[in-house]
């Protein structure tokens, strides 16, 4: 088993810290890894990367090659496209859809999404705002960890652990916000999946959850049959691209669909 | 044996603490500035008796250690390896004098230039020096041979360098531990003729060095860190050294099993190795991170006619930036995987460099100084140099013309005036003013040239994450006022946007006055506002001087 996977973002995004999750849970799971990361941008918000190689046999190289990695995990939506030489063809991105627009040249975000959203491969969440939900506004990271979980060769309780291991000592509120968080990513994972198993095409499936609101367990399956109908009628595309351009979280709830039409 | 999650610096780091040092000593610089702060907060979680500091810059770090090493104890000194420059003089003749107590430089080499100005190869210096080199290729390593660097120090007596590299000293793993041996007792140098290099010892003392060079040459020779695999004759073969050796192995696989092979961990180069792998290969490719160290001598910079060596002399090995799997791959003509591909993706990807925090100060001082360049000649320059405000060249501030090494704003300034550029501009920070520039100030205030320093005061090294400044606040404007600057033309203003029209107007008498001016521009770093105040306490602390305990008390005293 080889798993190269790329962390992202901004600094002070906390990038390094999912870093720190990841490898605790690579030992935990008896595997070697090697942990490259970008240090020094941190306070002065330039992109920082991380990867991860985690493998059954001992690791080699520090880096990536070109096309090696099978997923890239950003907390901001440009930086999720800056490793993309990294990925494989069949590699997924995990990304928060919220531009951290710390420069003058920012990308046109309509084209950037539109791009974003045609990739094959791609779950995007609304971590800020879920993460705000959460009770914890530094946690988009935590949240967007928690969608990509699924994809790592990590075993879940063993992230959970790590994650608490890293915030005891803020007290018992922020841990809590922080499994939240974590759950709530992985609520949306979950949910994405099913969407894509009832035959929804993957670009309407990640449109629809970078908006939804998610909560910390997974959504009920009437809720998920219900948009998967919606999004699987002729003008799903439509209704897609409208969730998407919404400005706030939308309810995941089962009536919206047909109450959006 | 316990194992932790560590960088290559942090094994570094445990290494030097588990081979029992005494001290250690360093300048911040990435990619080595971890080695030193792991050792620091170690040390306080644990108790242990070692000492140390953030020293003023790398050379007293070195000297700081020797004088550690004169003493029989062991000391590690930690640098980038542009820092090995500034403590090249005591570095080359600590050789000839040789160590006594384990004396070991861990220094981070940064080739693709992540952070720095250069991608300079330490392992030159080392053989420049005639000193061992310990070259780590993973986590593991750089914790081992750290550990045997302190034996091979003492046994050979000679300070021996740890390179490291970016990839490895900023990339974590699981590195086994062992048990940490005692410090030494002091056992000071028997003969004080040993570090007294006046002519007539130094030719001795550098007569041992040259006849150190066999048994040096033989514990290369001897050492697992040196690994022979002689294939099968007239099969190709490769050198490689440090972490090339992980690219080479990514790259290749199972296929290199194919090769004859010496992988290099321990220099001086083994040649006895080097000359049977010759023998045995029909041709040699030659993988190594950094310059054709290695390259040059086996190829004798392409004199060497016998068999082809292909490497970084010849364009087979990229001679720029970090190797990478992929890059040897190219080398070696296999095939590269293909990566998701995307549509003119280079159109939505605006750089995202590091860039002045909201609220920095020299953002201020930046604006300020902007303003007075346009009232002067067009062809004004603004000497920069080395901290978070060299990112005053960049949009939207412009604002300075050079950044070539610490310390060298002010030598340039005066070197600009006397070419012509009158008032000449020069701008520092307070960390970079007492590592190396002071000195400068010294010539500029001997001669009163017309030079206007700007000193960016933040009260701390921001650039590297916060280390102190070795100085600042009042007792840098006395320190400025020692180097012999006029006290009239020492001014102190509060980079703030509400006071620009006051420092304005400072600035602009100054720029009137025909000499030397000090413009000091004091404000904190917003970033490290709490590393500050912790410093200042400390340091207050240190002095058992505390505010208001003097009659004239300011209340801003460090
Ligand atoms: C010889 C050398 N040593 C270390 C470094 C790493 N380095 C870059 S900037 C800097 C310190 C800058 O401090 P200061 O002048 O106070 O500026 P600030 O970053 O606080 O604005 C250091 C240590 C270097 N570039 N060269
Ligand atoms: S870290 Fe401090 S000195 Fe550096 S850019 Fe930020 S505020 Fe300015």
């Amino acid at each position: 088993m080889k798993f190269d996977l790329v962390l992202c973002g901004v600094g002070g995004q906390g990038v390094l810290t999912t870093a720190y999750v990841l490898d605790h849970a690579a030992v935990d799971a008896g595997l070697y890894f090697k942990q490259p990361e970008v240090h020094g941008m941190a306070q002065r918000g330039g992109a920082v990367s991380a990867q991860l190689r985690i493998s059954d046999v001992p690791v080699s190289s520090d880096v990536i090659s070109d096309g090696g990695a099978s997923l890239i995990i950003s907390v901001e939506p440009m930086e999720s496209l800056r490793y993309l030489q990294l990925l494989r063809p069949d590699g997924w991105i995990v990304t928060d859809v919220t531009p951290l627009k710390n420069i003058a040249d920012y990308p046109d975000l309509t084209r950037l999404y539109q791009t974003l959203f045609s990739l094959p491969h791609v779950l995007a969440v609304d971590a800020s705002r879920l993460a705000a939900k959460a009770g914890v506004m530094k946690a988009p990271n935590i949240v967007v960890l928690g969608a990509a979980a699924s994809l790592l060769p990590l075993a879940v309780p063993s992230l959970e652990k790590h994650i608490a291991a890293l915030f005891a000592a803020k007290g018992e509120r922020v841990q809590t916000a922080n499994r939240k968080a974590f759950r709530m990513g992985r609520a949306a994972s979950r949910f994405a999946a099913a969407l894509t198993e009832r035959g929804v095409p993957h670009a309407l499936m990640a449109r629809v959850v970078a908006r939804l609101d998610f909560d910390e367990t997974p959504a009920p399956v009437p809720v998920v049959e219900a948009w998967s109908e919606r999004l699987l009628k002729p003008d799903g595309a439509d209704l897609a691209a409208r969730v998407l351009g919404s400005h706030d979280l939308v309810p995941l709830d089962a009536r919206l669909p047909e109450a959006l039409a | 044996m316990t194992r932790e999650i560590l960088l290559g610096d942090e094994a570094v780091a445990r290494g030097a603490l588990d081979a029992g040092i005494s001290a250690a000593y360093a300048y911040p610089g990435t990619p080595s500035t971890e080695i030193f702060q792991t050792i620091q907060a170690y040390v306080k979680q644990h108790q242990l008796d070692v000492r140390g500091l953030w020293s003023t810059n790398e050379k007293v770090a070195l000297e700081e250690a020797i004088g550690v090493s004169y003493c029989g104890k062991r000391a590690l000194v930690a640098m980038k390896h542009v820092g090995l420059n500034v403590a090249a003089d005591p570095f080359m003749n600590v050789a000839v004098s040789g160590a006594w107590g384990g004396l070991v430089l861990a220094v981070a080499d940064d080739p693709s230039m992540h952070s720095s100005q250069n991608e300079q190869d330490s392992r030159y210096f080392a053989d420049f020096a005639q000193v061992p080199c310990l070259e780590p290729a993973d986590q593991q390593q750089a914790y081992e041979m750290t550990r045997e660097a302190f034996e091979l120090s003492e046994k050979l007596r000679v300070p021996v360098l740890v390179r490291l590299v970016t990839r490895l000293a900023h990339s974590r793993a699981l590195v086994g531990l062992s048990e940490r041996r005692p410090q030494n007792e002091t056992h000071y140098v028997d003969d004080p003729g040993l570090f007294t290099l006046i002519p007539s010892n130094a030719r001795r003392a550098y007569a041992k060095l040259v006849d150190k060079q066999a048994g040096l040459q033989r514990y290369a020779e001897e050492n697992a860190g040196n690994v022979l695999a002689l294939r099968g004759e007239g099969k190709p073969g490769i050198i490689v050294c440090g972490v090339a050796w992980n690219y080479l192995r990514e790259a290749l696989g199972e296929a290199v099993d194919g090769f004859n092979l010496l992988r290099v961990g321990v220099y001086p180069l083994p040649v006895k190795k080097a000359r049977a792998l010759l023998d045995h290969s029909s041709e040699l490719t030659i993988v190594e991170e950094g310059y054709p160290f290695i390259e040059r001598f086996v190829s004798a910079l392409g004199l060497f006619r016998e068999k082809p060596v292909k490497g970084k002399l010849t364009g087979h090995v990229p001679r720029t930036g970090e190797l990478s799997p992929d890059a040897i791959r190219r080398t070696f003509g296999l095939p590269v995987a293909p990566s998701l591909e995307v549509d003119r993706l280079e159109s939505l990807l605006a750089p995202r460099p590091p860039r002045l925090c909201d609220g920095c100060p020299h953002g201020d001082s930046y604006r300020l100084i902007n303003e007075v360049v346009q009232e002067l000649a067009k062809d004004t320059r603004v000497m920069g140099d080395i901290g978070c405000y060299a990112l005053g060249y960049l949009k939207p501030y412009q604002a300075i013309h050079s950044c070539v090494c610490m310390g060298s704003s002010i030598g340039m300034a005066i070197g600009a005036a006397h070419a012509g550029i009158s008032p000449s501009l020069c701008v520092i920070g307070d960390g970079t003013f007492t590592h190396s520039g002071m000195a400068g100030l010294l010539d500029a205030a001997r001669e009163d040239v017309n030079v206007k320093v700007f000193i960016l005061d933040n009260s701390i090294v921001a650039m590297t994450g916060g280390q102190p400044s070795s100085l600042s606040d009042e007792a840098l404007v006395d320190l400025v006022a020692g180097l012999g600057v006029k006290r009239p033309h020492i001014r102190v203003i509060t980079p703030l946007a509400n006071k620009k029209a006051e420092n304005l107007a400072v600035v602009r008498e100054e720029l009137a006055h025909a000499g030397l001016s000090v413009i000091i521009a004091r404000r904190p770093c917003v970033v490290y506002a709490k590393e500050i105040k912790q410093q200042q306490r400390e340091r207050a602390a240190a002095h058992h001087h505390h505010a208001g305990d003097c009659a004239d008390c300011t209340g801003s005293c460090p």
